[in-house]
């Protein structure tokens, strides 16, 4: 079924099932992103995506990745207050993950050099948007790696955060990565070539050890 | 089924950034004009909802059934692709990814229009390989027919119970049908675990009133064949030797480890120096013992360091038995300083209520055993000191034999010898695979406990009442690249067997014998060194076959300018790496041409001499590092390949060095890109190999003779490392004598092919001196060559004005 609306003054014809964020991407409109990727399901995570709809005589803002397209609305992908809340989003992301050079660029193209929130760990790249745990779900079929505890002690972890076996070290969740984090944080998970093999390896790398 | 190829290019722009660097308007007329694409589009996002609803619309009104997209990584994108277009008759096989962004696009500085060159070479080898693919239909595992339980150990039970409460068929061979015996062998398996015994019984007795089950017993296992869904058990029955057999539609096997005696150095007799399940013998036959009772658990002095917990926890619930029952007895605990107590809080709190000892020694001296004495070296003060005791418990040596190595060993379940049967399966991913047909359950797994003995024999019989359910429903899809054999081509020589790592290789009876001539495509996980090693090409690997290969290669090289080389990188390790350089925008030559497989061990060699006929100059091969490669031996197996070119290249005068195999980690995308660089720089050091008729004819006759010489072709599959070796060998003890015998063979083989070829283009009778002008070789070499091939009667020699001539 065809769908019609506005992107930016721009009519644009969408099916059902279309995002407001593919759909404006077919369109060849930008809308910055970091936690999105094609091979897997939108979550929503980043809030960089942030679009303002109007509908009627009210407007209100919405994660374009996540929001269904709709008949008759009216989105704008860079009002004063979408770029307003992104450069909120960058702010807390540069608290977070100040290392992430990727996320440091695209945040001073919104004028974002520096963050008012504290700096817990000036090294870190992560920003535990779980893009690398739904890849290792989705796309692999496996679940090496998730996302552990809550809140702001959330982070990405392998079981017990030790290395796992189940992981394949396919490196999907490498190259999905947005902020690069996953690249040292992947020998972590899949631990050394004569442990991810078989047990019995490790059995035997076990008894060199000991002896 | 869809034979005739019907294919569609679909060219991603990826938002701005394969658009901005790559003219893909290039790339659409090139194939617009191409008479083999029936459709070529770009769209800005192909791989999003709006993409998908214009390949759907594009496969549906030109009724496609291949699909090219040239976008982004394979192995990301691919599943979702499957997913979304298997209704459309497109599955795996159908559907090929070209990474342009990771490969073409970030990589160099080359203008829009000389990327757009490279994109069409890439696109055209994906072209040339979806136009030799014979795809399969999408077919179903039939599973029907009982569940066998192999072996007895008390895992079975667990598995039994399981199936009998899920209302499965199912059959458990025992050497015993008493009750009574069972719990008796819970003892002797699993000492400590006496609590467990009535819970035990009453699920041994459920198991054997099941309506369900069937017990047969006393029997054992002598021999197997069939494939997942449909297996002959051979059963022995043990007084009178009759055979029996029976249909089984999936097996578990159910297997104990068995425990032995550490040996007399530690005064081990049976009587007061016990181990564990003595003990244990002892307790149910007298009761518990009175007197000093002193429990050593030496695992690290016999070398089981690993199992010392273990260990520890059943002497510990021996001896709060002991105590429980006979309090005027006491028990101590001796154990090596590196162990640490495997006591829970609430089970000190008990051990504090026994008066249990736990005492700890310096490991670095090892305890000696007297007549009733044990003497240790106090850790605190380094004093040594006595204990005394009227019954010494050691612990017992954990190995595998007797009947469940047996039954191992014909289930195929064994790796390495004398380790446990840890699962060990290609790591591949999940999707790849079958499933593992054999759910392999019991402490000769890996030393455990009965708890988690008893948990791992209900986790299997629910998987398998799940893989009966979903066979049922007809939803058990069986993998589509697997192995399956010719039997027209094959002769039983069973290297394939031997090589197989995922015993998807069974043996098929005939009337000349058992012959290695069925694969299982549950277990099968497509690895295709087995199918590379074939002398015969008897075995081909469904939808991702040889032949496909060898087109891609030989599409891709021909497309190649003398100073451009061909990279072929595996899934695991070169092409992600290649990928990831791509995503991080590492820069390097761009004359490298990068095509995926997915395991190099699956590259025949004649695919790679294949590359050099068609046009390269260079050829390297991108693995995983080699005790990483997901398929065990894929790697080591594609050296002895890669060398075997090397070889010949070197008898045609060519450098050995235009072929190289490398070893690259995805997470070190920077090494990959020395990798190339540098092989690059060496090809460019040799420079192209130049196109005249000799150099043509010479690697023609290594292409022909690697493809189609079988002798050479056994020679180089038998020396390929077997799955239970260590290390590489040969089949010779000395490796520079294995090494001067192959190149000798070859050097034979090869001139004698290309005398052949030489008399068959001549068509009339040639003398030596001919042979020699035309072949350039030494004069004694082709006479002897001459001579053999004429008394094995593959050629006549007659004369001709007093000269010997020779012809067909």
């Amino acid at each position: 079924m065809k769908i019609t609306f506005k992107i930016n003054d721009k009519t644009v014809e969408a099916r059902t099932g279309w995002t407001v964020l593919e759909t404006a991407q077919h369109y060849g409109i930008d809308i910055p992103t970091l936690c999105h990727h094609e091979s897997v399901t939108p979550s929503g995570a980043c809030r960089l995506c942030m679009v303002e709809l109007k509908e009627g005589n009210w407007s209100k803002l919405v994660a374009s990745c996540i929001y269904p397209v709709k008949e008759g609305i009216t989105i704008y992908t860079e009002t004063e207050r979408v770029s307003n809340v992104r450069r909120w989003v960058f702010e807390m992301l540069l608290s977070t993950c100040p290392a992430s050079a990727k996320i440091r660029q695209m945040a001073a193209n919104y004028g974002v050099a520096s963050t008012r929130f504290p700096i817990s760990n000036p090294d870190n790249k992560c920003m535990v948007c779980g893009l690398c745990s739904r890849v290792c779900e989705e796309v692999v079929g496996l679940s090496a790696i998730s996302v552990v505890d809550r809140g702001v002690h959330k982070k990405i972890g392998a079981p017990f955060l030790r290395p796992t076996d189940v992981c394949v070290a396919c490196g999907c969740c490498v190259s999905v990565c947005p902020t690069g984090a996953m690249q040292s944080f992947f020998d972590q998970v899949r631990g050394e070539p004569s442990m991810r093999l078989t047990q019995l390896t490790r059995q035997s790398a076990q008894e060199v050890k000991t002896s | 089924m869809n034979y005739k190829a019907n294919i569609g290019v679909f060219l991603c722009q990826c938002g701005n950034k394969i658009k901005s660097s790559i003219d893909l308007e290039i790339v659409k007329e090139s194939f617009e004009k191409d008479s083999r694409i029936s459709h070529c589009e770009i769209l800005p996002y192909p791989c999003q909802t709006p993409g998908m609803d214009m390949i759907t619309g594009a496969l549906a009104e030109k009724k496609l059934n291949r699909l090219i997209v040239a976008g982004c990584e394979s192995r990301l994108m691919l599943k979702k692709f499957e997913n979304a277009f298997a209704a459309l008759e497109l599955r795996r096989g159908q559907i090929d990814i070209v990474n342009l962004r990771g490969h073409v696009a970030t990589v160099s500085d080359l203008t829009p229009a000389d990327k757009a060159a490279k994109s069409i070479k890439l696109i055209n080898g994906a072209i040339a390989e979806m136009q030799t693919l014979v795809p399969t239909g999408q077919s179903y595992a039939q599973i029907d027919g009982p569940i066998a339980i192999l072996g007895c150990g008390m895992a079975g039970i667990s598995a039994a119970r399981e199936l009998s409460r899920k209302k499965m068929n199912f059959f458990l061979v025992l050497d015993t049908a008493k009750p009574d015996r069972m719990v008796q062998k819970l003892h002797h398996y699993y000492p400590g675990e006496r609590s467990y015994e009535r819970r035990f019984r009453d699920m041994v007795r459920e198991v054997f009133d099941s309506e369900y089950g069937t017990i047969l017993s006393p029997f054992r296992l002598v021999g197997i064949s069939g494939v997942t869904g449909d297996y002959t058990l051979t059963l022995q029955s043990e007084p009178d030797e009759t055979i029996v057999k029976y249909k089984a539609g999936a097996i578990i096997a159910s297997l104990d480890a068995e425990m032995g005696s550490p040996g007399p150095q530690y005064g081990h007799d049976g009587l007061s120096v016990m181990i564990q399940p003595e003990m244990e013998n002892l307790i149910s036959g007298q009761g518990a013992p009175e007197g000093q009772i002193v429990f050593w658990v030496n695992d690290y002095e016999t070398g089981q360091s690993e199992f010392a917990q273990l260990s520890a926890k059943s002497a510990w619930k021996m001896a709060c038995h002991i105590r429980e029952c006979s309090p005027v007895s006491q028990a101590i605990i001796l154990y090596h300083e590196q162990m640490q107590v495997p006591l829970t809080a609430a089970e000190r709190a008990i051990n504090r209520k026994h008066g249990i000892l736990w005492v700890a020694y310096d490991g670095n001296l090892r305890p000696t055993i007297q007549d009733g004495l044990v003497t240790f070296c106090n850790l605190t003060d380094h004093v040594e000191r006595d204990l005394p005791w009227d019954y010494m418990v050691l612990s017992p040596v954990r190995h595998l034999n007797g009947k469940a190595l047996d039954t191992a060993k014909i289930l195929g379940l064994v790796h390495q010898e004398q380790k446990f049967l840890t699962g060990h399966h290609a790591r591949v991913r999940p999707e790849m695979v079958g499933r593992e047909e054999t759910y392999l359950a019991g402490s000769a797994r890996y030393p455990c406990d009965l708890l988690e003995a008893l948990s791992q024999g209900q986790r299997a019989g629910s998987k398998t009442t799940e893989m009966l359910r979903k066979s049922a429903n007809g939803e058990l899809m069986l993998p589509r690249i697997v192995c399956v054999v010719d039997p027209d081509k094959c002769i039983g020589c069973g290297q394939c067997q031997e090589l197989c790592d995922c015993g998807g290789i069974g043996v098929e009876e005939g009337p000349g014998g058992g012959l290695p001539r069925v694969v299982d495509p549950m277990v099968c996980t497509g690895g295709g060194t087995c199918a590379a090693a074939c002398p015969y090409h008897a075995l081909v690997l469904q939808n991702n076959s040889n032949d496909q290969r060898e087109a891609r290669v030989a599409a891709l090289a021909g497309q190649l300018t003398p100073d451009e080389t061909l990279a072929i990188g595996c899934v695991w390790g070169g092409l992600p790496a290649a990928d990831n350089a791509g995503k991080m925008g590492l820069k390097y030559d761009p004359r490298v041409h990068i095509m995926g497989v997915n395991c190099i061990g699956q590259i025949d060699p004649c695919v790679m001499a294949r590359a050099f006929v068609e046009g390269a100059s260079g050829l390297i091969l991108v693995g995983c590092n080699p005790e990483a490669c997901h398929h065990s031996y894929g790697l080591d197996h594609a050296w002895s390949r890669v060398n075997v070119v090397k070889r010949l290249l070197t008898l045609c005068g060519f450098s050995r060095d235009r072929i190289a195999l490398a070893h690259s980690d995805l997470n070190h995308p920077e090494e990959f890109v020395r990798t190339v660089e540098s092989f690059n720089r060496s090809v460019a050091m040799i420079g192209p190999i130049e196109r005249s008729k000799e150099n043509v004819d010479k690697l023609n006759a290594i292409y022909n003779v690697i493809k189609f010489n079988t002798r050479i072709r056994h020679l180089l599959s038998a020396n390929l490392r077997r799955p239970k070796e260590k290390d590489y060998r040969g089949d010779q003890q000395h490796a520079l004598e294995y090494d001067r015998d192959f190149t000798a063979v070859i050097k034979e083989e090869f001139l004698q092919h290309r005398l052949l070829t030489v008399l068959e283009n001549e068509k009339r009778p040639l003398n030596l001196q001919d042979l020699v002008a035309s072949l350039n070789e030494n004069e004694i070499r082709i006479a002897d060559c001459l001579w053999s091939l004429v008394s094995e009667g593959t050629i006549s020699m007659s004369h001709e004005n007093r000269q010997a001539v020779y012809h067909f």
